[in-house]
Protein backbone atom coordinates (compact mmCIF):
# COMPACT_ATOMS: atom_id res chain seq x y z
CA UNK A 1 0.00 0.00 0.00
CA UNK A 2 0.91 3.29 -0.50
CA UNK A 3 2.06 5.72 2.13
CA UNK A 4 -0.13 8.07 1.78
CA UNK A 5 -3.06 5.63 2.10
CA UNK A 6 -1.99 4.89 5.77
CA UNK A 7 -3.59 8.49 6.39
CA UNK A 8 -6.37 8.05 9.09
CA UNK A 9 -9.03 9.46 6.57
CA UNK A 10 -11.17 9.78 9.84
CA UNK A 11 -9.16 12.88 10.17
CA UNK A 12 -10.11 14.87 7.24
CA UNK A 13 -13.85 15.55 8.71
CA UNK A 14 -12.45 16.90 12.06
CA UNK A 15 -9.81 19.20 10.10
CA UNK A 16 -12.98 20.07 7.56
CA UNK A 17 -14.73 21.07 11.49
CA UNK A 18 -12.19 22.59 12.89
CA UNK A 19 -11.93 19.89 15.17
CA UNK A 20 -8.22 18.47 15.27
CA UNK A 21 -5.37 19.69 17.67
CA UNK A 22 -2.82 22.07 16.03
CA UNK A 23 -0.83 18.96 15.75
CA UNK A 24 -3.12 16.58 14.16
CA UNK A 25 -4.11 19.55 11.46
CA UNK A 26 -0.55 20.08 10.47
CA UNK A 27 -0.58 16.51 10.18
CA UNK A 28 -3.65 16.56 7.53
CA UNK A 29 -2.37 19.64 5.69
CA UNK A 30 0.82 17.82 4.97
CA UNK A 31 -0.65 15.10 3.80
CA UNK A 32 -2.97 16.65 1.47
CA UNK A 33 -0.03 18.30 -0.02
CA UNK A 34 0.96 14.85 -1.16
CA UNK A 35 -2.01 12.74 -1.91
CA UNK A 36 -4.82 13.99 -4.49
CA UNK A 37 -6.94 11.06 -3.25
CA UNK A 38 -7.49 12.87 0.17
CA UNK A 39 -7.66 16.72 -1.56
CA UNK A 40 -10.76 15.19 -3.49
CA UNK A 41 -12.44 13.46 -0.85
CA UNK A 42 -12.03 17.01 1.30
CA UNK A 43 -13.33 18.74 -1.57
CA UNK A 44 -16.29 16.50 -2.10
CA UNK A 45 -17.12 15.87 2.25
CA UNK A 46 -16.94 19.76 2.01
CA UNK A 47 -19.22 20.48 -0.63
CA UNK A 48 -21.57 18.07 0.77
CA UNK A 49 -21.80 19.96 4.41
CA UNK A 50 -22.21 23.44 2.72
CA UNK A 51 -25.27 22.21 1.02
CA UNK A 52 -26.64 20.14 3.73
CA UNK A 53 -26.34 22.99 6.37
CA UNK A 54 -28.13 25.44 3.67
CA UNK A 55 -31.10 23.53 3.32
CA UNK A 56 -34.18 25.51 4.87
CA UNK A 57 -37.17 23.78 5.45
CA UNK A 58 -40.58 24.52 5.84
CA UNK A 59 -42.29 25.46 9.29
CA UNK A 60 -45.34 25.38 10.87
CA UNK A 61 -46.89 28.63 11.43
CA UNK A 62 -45.91 30.47 14.34
CA UNK A 63 -49.45 30.51 15.89
CA UNK A 64 -48.38 26.81 17.08
CA UNK A 65 -45.55 28.26 19.40
CA UNK A 66 -47.20 30.78 20.81
CA UNK A 67 -48.97 29.75 23.20
CA UNK A 68 -46.75 30.79 26.42
CA UNK A 69 -45.03 27.99 28.08
CA UNK A 70 -46.18 27.30 31.09
CA UNK A 71 -44.39 29.23 34.41
CA UNK A 72 -42.99 27.17 37.61
CA UNK A 73 -45.86 28.52 39.39
CA UNK A 74 -48.61 27.32 37.17
CA UNK A 75 -46.61 23.58 36.48
CA UNK A 76 -46.00 23.05 40.88
CA UNK A 77 -49.95 24.32 40.57
CA UNK A 78 -50.66 21.60 37.78
CA UNK A 79 -48.37 18.83 39.75
CA UNK A 80 -51.29 19.65 43.47
CA UNK A 81 -54.13 19.42 40.71
CA UNK A 82 -53.32 15.96 39.46
CA UNK A 83 -52.36 14.78 43.27
CA UNK A 84 -55.22 15.89 44.52
CA UNK A 85 -57.27 14.61 41.46
CA UNK A 86 -55.65 11.11 41.86
CA UNK A 87 -56.13 11.12 45.82
CA UNK A 88 -60.08 11.59 44.76
CA UNK A 89 -59.65 9.08 42.41
CA UNK A 90 -58.15 6.17 44.12
CA UNK A 91 -61.00 7.47 48.00
CA UNK A 92 -63.95 7.00 45.38
CA UNK A 93 -62.40 3.54 43.98
CA UNK A 94 -61.68 2.18 47.22
CA UNK A 95 -65.04 3.34 48.82
CA UNK A 96 -66.96 1.70 46.08
CA UNK A 97 -65.15 -1.48 45.98
CA UNK A 98 -65.54 -1.77 49.64
CA UNK A 99 -69.01 -1.10 49.28
CA UNK A 100 -69.20 -3.53 46.74
CA UNK A 101 -67.66 -6.15 48.62
CA UNK A 102 -69.43 -5.75 52.16
CA UNK A 103 -72.97 -4.66 50.94
CA UNK A 104 -74.39 -8.47 50.12
CA UNK A 105 -78.32 -7.46 48.72
CA UNK A 106 -77.57 -6.85 45.31
CA UNK A 107 -74.52 -9.54 44.39
CA UNK A 108 -75.26 -8.82 40.73
CA UNK A 109 -74.13 -5.23 41.11
CA UNK A 110 -71.40 -6.17 43.34
CA UNK A 111 -69.92 -8.74 40.82
CA UNK A 112 -70.09 -5.74 38.04
CA UNK A 113 -68.59 -3.10 40.04
CA UNK A 114 -65.91 -5.20 41.17
CA UNK A 115 -65.18 -7.12 38.02
CA UNK A 116 -64.96 -3.80 36.05
CA UNK A 117 -62.48 -2.20 38.21
CA UNK A 118 -60.62 -5.47 39.31
CA UNK A 119 -60.36 -5.75 35.22
CA UNK A 120 -58.87 -1.73 34.87
CA UNK A 121 -56.86 -2.46 37.86
CA UNK A 122 -55.17 -5.80 36.17
CA UNK A 123 -54.99 -3.66 32.92
CA UNK A 124 -53.28 -0.43 34.32
CA UNK A 125 -50.78 -3.03 36.51
CA UNK A 126 -49.63 -4.55 33.34
CA UNK A 127 -49.07 -1.25 31.89
CA UNK A 128 -47.00 -0.09 35.16
CA UNK A 129 -44.97 -3.38 34.86
CA UNK A 130 -43.89 -2.71 30.88
CA UNK A 131 -43.02 0.98 32.20
CA UNK A 132 -40.99 -0.02 35.02
CA UNK A 133 -39.16 -2.56 33.23
CA UNK A 134 -38.61 -0.31 30.15
CA UNK A 135 -37.36 2.31 31.87
CA UNK A 136 -34.88 0.11 33.66
CA UNK A 137 -33.11 -0.70 30.56
CA UNK A 138 -33.52 2.54 28.38
CA UNK A 139 -30.72 4.15 27.54
CA UNK A 140 -31.90 7.71 27.24
CA UNK A 141 -34.06 7.22 30.42
CA UNK A 142 -31.37 10.28 31.81
CA UNK A 143 -32.00 12.87 29.21
CA UNK A 144 -34.58 14.65 30.58
CA UNK A 145 -33.26 15.43 34.42
CA UNK B 1 -42.07 29.84 6.66
CA UNK B 2 -38.37 28.51 6.47
CA UNK B 3 -35.82 27.27 9.15
CA UNK B 4 -33.62 30.48 9.35
CA UNK B 5 -30.78 28.57 10.28
CA UNK B 6 -30.10 30.92 12.78
CA UNK B 7 -28.10 29.96 16.48
CA UNK B 8 -31.24 29.52 18.16
CA UNK B 9 -30.65 29.09 22.60
CA UNK B 10 -28.78 32.11 22.73
CA UNK B 11 -27.35 32.28 26.82
CA UNK B 12 -29.15 35.34 27.57
CA UNK B 13 -32.62 34.78 26.20
CA UNK B 14 -32.18 31.39 28.32
CA UNK B 15 -31.37 33.29 31.37
CA UNK B 16 -33.99 35.98 30.76
CA UNK B 17 -36.87 33.09 29.87
CA UNK B 18 -36.24 31.48 33.14
CA UNK B 19 -37.17 34.64 35.35
CA UNK B 20 -40.59 33.99 34.06
CA UNK B 21 -43.48 34.30 31.82
CA UNK B 22 -43.14 37.14 28.87
CA UNK B 23 -41.71 38.02 26.06
CA UNK B 24 -38.50 36.12 26.74
CA UNK B 25 -39.95 33.23 27.56
CA UNK B 26 -42.39 32.99 24.67
CA UNK B 27 -39.53 34.02 22.55
CA UNK B 28 -37.78 31.30 23.61
CA UNK B 29 -41.06 28.77 23.34
CA UNK B 30 -41.09 29.52 19.77
CA UNK B 31 -36.80 29.06 19.27
CA UNK B 32 -37.17 25.71 20.90
CA UNK B 33 -40.50 24.84 19.42
CA UNK B 34 -38.79 25.45 15.69
CA UNK B 35 -35.14 23.80 16.43
CA UNK B 36 -37.02 20.88 18.19
CA UNK B 37 -39.46 20.65 15.02
CA UNK B 38 -36.98 20.89 12.24
CA UNK B 39 -34.69 17.90 14.25
CA UNK B 40 -37.67 16.05 14.47
CA UNK B 41 -39.12 16.30 10.86
CA UNK B 42 -35.44 15.56 9.65
CA UNK B 43 -35.19 11.92 12.04
CA UNK B 44 -39.15 11.35 11.64
CA UNK B 45 -39.59 12.58 8.10
CA UNK B 46 -43.33 12.56 9.30
CA UNK B 47 -44.48 16.63 9.29
CA UNK B 48 -47.34 15.34 11.82
CA UNK B 49 -44.81 13.14 13.82
CA UNK B 50 -42.87 16.17 14.13
CA UNK B 51 -45.16 18.47 15.17
CA UNK B 52 -46.20 16.13 18.07
CA UNK B 53 -42.54 15.41 19.19
CA UNK B 54 -41.83 19.58 18.98
CA UNK B 55 -44.53 20.40 21.01
CA UNK B 56 -43.84 17.38 23.21
CA UNK B 57 -40.12 17.93 23.77
CA UNK B 58 -40.90 21.99 24.02
CA UNK B 59 -43.38 21.70 27.09
CA UNK B 60 -40.73 18.88 28.27
CA UNK B 61 -37.69 21.34 28.14
CA UNK B 62 -39.93 24.48 29.89
CA UNK B 63 -40.85 22.02 32.84
CA UNK B 64 -37.30 21.46 33.54
CA UNK B 65 -35.26 24.43 32.20
CA UNK B 66 -35.86 25.75 36.36
CA UNK B 67 -33.04 23.10 37.47
CA UNK B 68 -31.27 22.52 34.31
CA UNK B 69 -27.58 23.80 35.63
CA UNK B 70 -27.29 27.22 33.73
CA UNK B 71 -23.21 26.26 33.05
CA UNK B 72 -24.26 23.52 30.28
CA UNK B 73 -24.73 24.20 27.28
CA UNK B 74 -28.55 23.87 26.85
CA UNK B 75 -28.34 22.76 22.83
CA UNK B 76 -27.23 19.17 23.46
CA UNK B 77 -30.06 19.11 26.42
CA UNK B 78 -32.99 19.68 23.54
CA UNK B 79 -31.51 17.78 21.04
CA UNK B 80 -31.20 15.21 23.73
CA UNK B 81 -35.00 15.26 24.73
CA UNK B 82 -36.38 15.02 20.94
CA UNK B 83 -34.16 11.84 19.87
CA UNK B 84 -35.49 10.49 23.06
CA UNK B 85 -39.43 11.48 22.01
CA UNK B 86 -38.65 10.56 18.11
CA UNK B 87 -37.04 7.21 19.82
CA UNK B 88 -40.23 6.69 22.06
CA UNK B 89 -42.48 7.12 19.12
CA UNK B 90 -40.60 4.72 16.96
CA UNK B 91 -40.97 1.93 19.55
CA UNK B 92 -44.49 2.63 20.47
CA UNK B 93 -45.94 2.87 16.63
CA UNK B 94 -44.29 2.67 13.12
CA UNK B 95 -43.88 5.49 11.77
CA UNK B 96 -45.54 6.52 8.35
CA UNK B 97 -42.30 7.85 6.99
CA UNK B 98 -42.69 10.30 3.69
CA UNK B 99 -40.47 8.99 1.53
CA UNK B 100 -38.05 11.73 1.70
CA UNK B 101 -37.92 15.15 2.85
CA UNK B 102 -38.32 16.66 -0.75
CA UNK B 103 -41.63 18.03 0.18
CA UNK B 104 -40.46 19.59 3.16
CA UNK B 105 -37.31 21.42 1.71
CA UNK B 106 -38.29 25.46 1.49
CA UNK B 107 -37.03 26.33 -1.91
CA UNK B 108 -38.74 26.64 -5.20
CA UNK B 109 -40.76 24.01 -5.95
CA UNK B 110 -38.45 22.38 -9.04
CA UNK B 111 -40.88 20.05 -9.97
CA UNK B 112 -43.36 22.30 -10.94
CA UNK B 113 -42.68 24.20 -14.03
CA UNK B 114 -42.16 27.90 -13.37
CA UNK B 115 -41.61 30.36 -15.77
CA UNK B 116 -39.13 32.08 -13.90
CA UNK B 117 -36.97 29.36 -12.59
CA UNK B 118 -34.40 31.70 -10.87
CA UNK B 119 -30.63 31.84 -11.19
CA UNK B 120 -29.03 28.29 -12.26
CA UNK B 121 -26.64 28.56 -9.40
CA UNK B 122 -30.03 28.48 -7.26
CA UNK B 123 -31.49 25.80 -8.94
CA UNK B 124 -28.86 23.96 -9.14
CA UNK B 125 -27.82 24.24 -4.76
CA UNK B 126 -31.28 23.31 -4.88
CA UNK B 127 -31.57 19.85 -6.93
CA UNK B 128 -28.31 18.64 -4.69
CA UNK B 129 -29.85 19.54 -1.31
CA UNK B 130 -32.91 17.45 -2.53
CA UNK B 131 -30.78 14.43 -3.51
CA UNK B 132 -28.53 14.91 -0.41
CA UNK B 133 -31.82 14.80 1.89
CA UNK B 134 -32.87 11.59 0.04
CA UNK B 135 -29.72 10.11 0.28
CA UNK B 136 -29.42 11.41 4.10
CA UNK B 137 -32.98 9.29 4.68
CA UNK B 138 -31.08 5.79 3.57
CA UNK B 139 -28.23 5.93 6.14
CA UNK B 140 -28.77 3.85 9.10
CA UNK B 141 -30.05 5.63 12.83
CA UNK B 142 -26.64 6.22 14.11
CA UNK B 143 -24.54 7.83 10.84
CA UNK B 144 -28.32 10.31 9.88
CA UNK B 145 -28.52 11.49 13.48
CA UNK B 146 -24.97 12.17 13.70
CA UNK B 147 -24.51 13.87 9.79
CA UNK B 148 -27.49 16.00 10.67
CA UNK B 149 -26.57 17.25 14.23
CA UNK B 150 -23.04 18.53 12.82
CA UNK B 151 -23.76 18.89 8.83
CA UNK B 152 -26.88 21.03 9.55
CA UNK B 153 -27.08 21.99 12.81
CA UNK B 154 -23.41 22.81 13.36
CA UNK B 155 -23.29 21.34 16.86
CA UNK B 156 -19.72 20.85 18.23
CA UNK B 157 -18.46 16.78 18.31
CA UNK B 158 -18.00 17.42 22.26
CA UNK B 159 -22.30 18.86 22.66
CA UNK B 160 -22.97 15.60 20.00
CA UNK B 161 -20.48 13.24 22.16
CA UNK B 162 -23.09 14.02 24.95
CA UNK B 163 -26.05 13.93 23.02
CA UNK B 164 -25.26 10.46 22.16
CA UNK B 165 -22.70 9.19 24.69
CA UNK B 166 -19.74 8.51 22.68
CA UNK B 167 -16.40 9.60 22.21
CA UNK B 168 -15.73 12.39 20.76
CA UNK B 169 -13.06 10.63 18.64
CA UNK B 170 -15.89 7.82 17.79
CA UNK B 171 -18.20 11.15 16.59
CA UNK B 172 -15.31 11.96 14.75
CA UNK B 173 -14.86 8.82 12.61
CA UNK B 174 -19.13 8.21 12.67
CA UNK B 175 -19.48 11.34 11.03
CA UNK B 176 -16.28 10.72 8.48
CA UNK B 177 -17.72 7.04 7.54
CA UNK B 178 -21.48 9.11 7.15
CA UNK B 179 -20.23 11.32 4.56
CA UNK B 180 -18.68 9.16 2.69
CA UNK B 181 -21.13 7.11 2.66
CA UNK B 182 -23.26 9.41 1.30
CA UNK B 183 -20.60 10.89 -1.02
CA UNK B 184 -20.88 7.60 -2.56
CA UNK B 185 -24.59 7.27 -2.45
CA UNK B 186 -24.85 10.33 -4.49
CA UNK B 187 -22.37 9.23 -7.22
CA UNK B 188 -24.01 6.11 -7.49
CA UNK B 189 -27.28 7.94 -7.53
CA UNK B 190 -25.41 10.15 -10.31
CA UNK B 191 -24.00 7.31 -12.34
CA UNK B 192 -27.54 6.08 -12.77
CA UNK B 193 -29.06 8.73 -13.88
CA UNK B 194 -26.29 9.65 -16.02
CA UNK B 195 -26.83 5.58 -17.33
CA UNK B 196 -30.48 6.15 -17.74
CA UNK B 197 -30.00 9.34 -20.02
CA UNK B 198 -27.80 7.64 -22.39
CA UNK B 199 -30.47 5.02 -22.56
CA UNK B 200 -32.74 7.44 -23.46
CA UNK B 201 -31.39 9.20 -26.11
Amino acid sequence: MNEPHRFDEHLLSGYLDGELTQGDAQRVRLHLEECPDCRRTLEEIRNIKEATMSTEFRLPPDDQWNEAPRSGASGMLRTFGWAIALAWFIGIVGYALWRAATDAEDLLAAVLVFGFWLGFLLLFLSVLIDRIKASKTDRYRKVEK
Amino acid sequence: MRDTGESPLEPDLVRRARSGRGPAREALGRVVGRTAYVFALQLTRSPDAALDVAQDSALRFFEHIDRFDADRAIEPWLYQIVRNRVRDLARRESLRRHDSLDAWIAGRPLEIADPDPGPPDEVERLELQRRIWGAISGLSDDHREILILRDHHGLPYREIAEIMSIPVGTVMSRLHAARTRLRDELADEGGRTRKGDEDHE
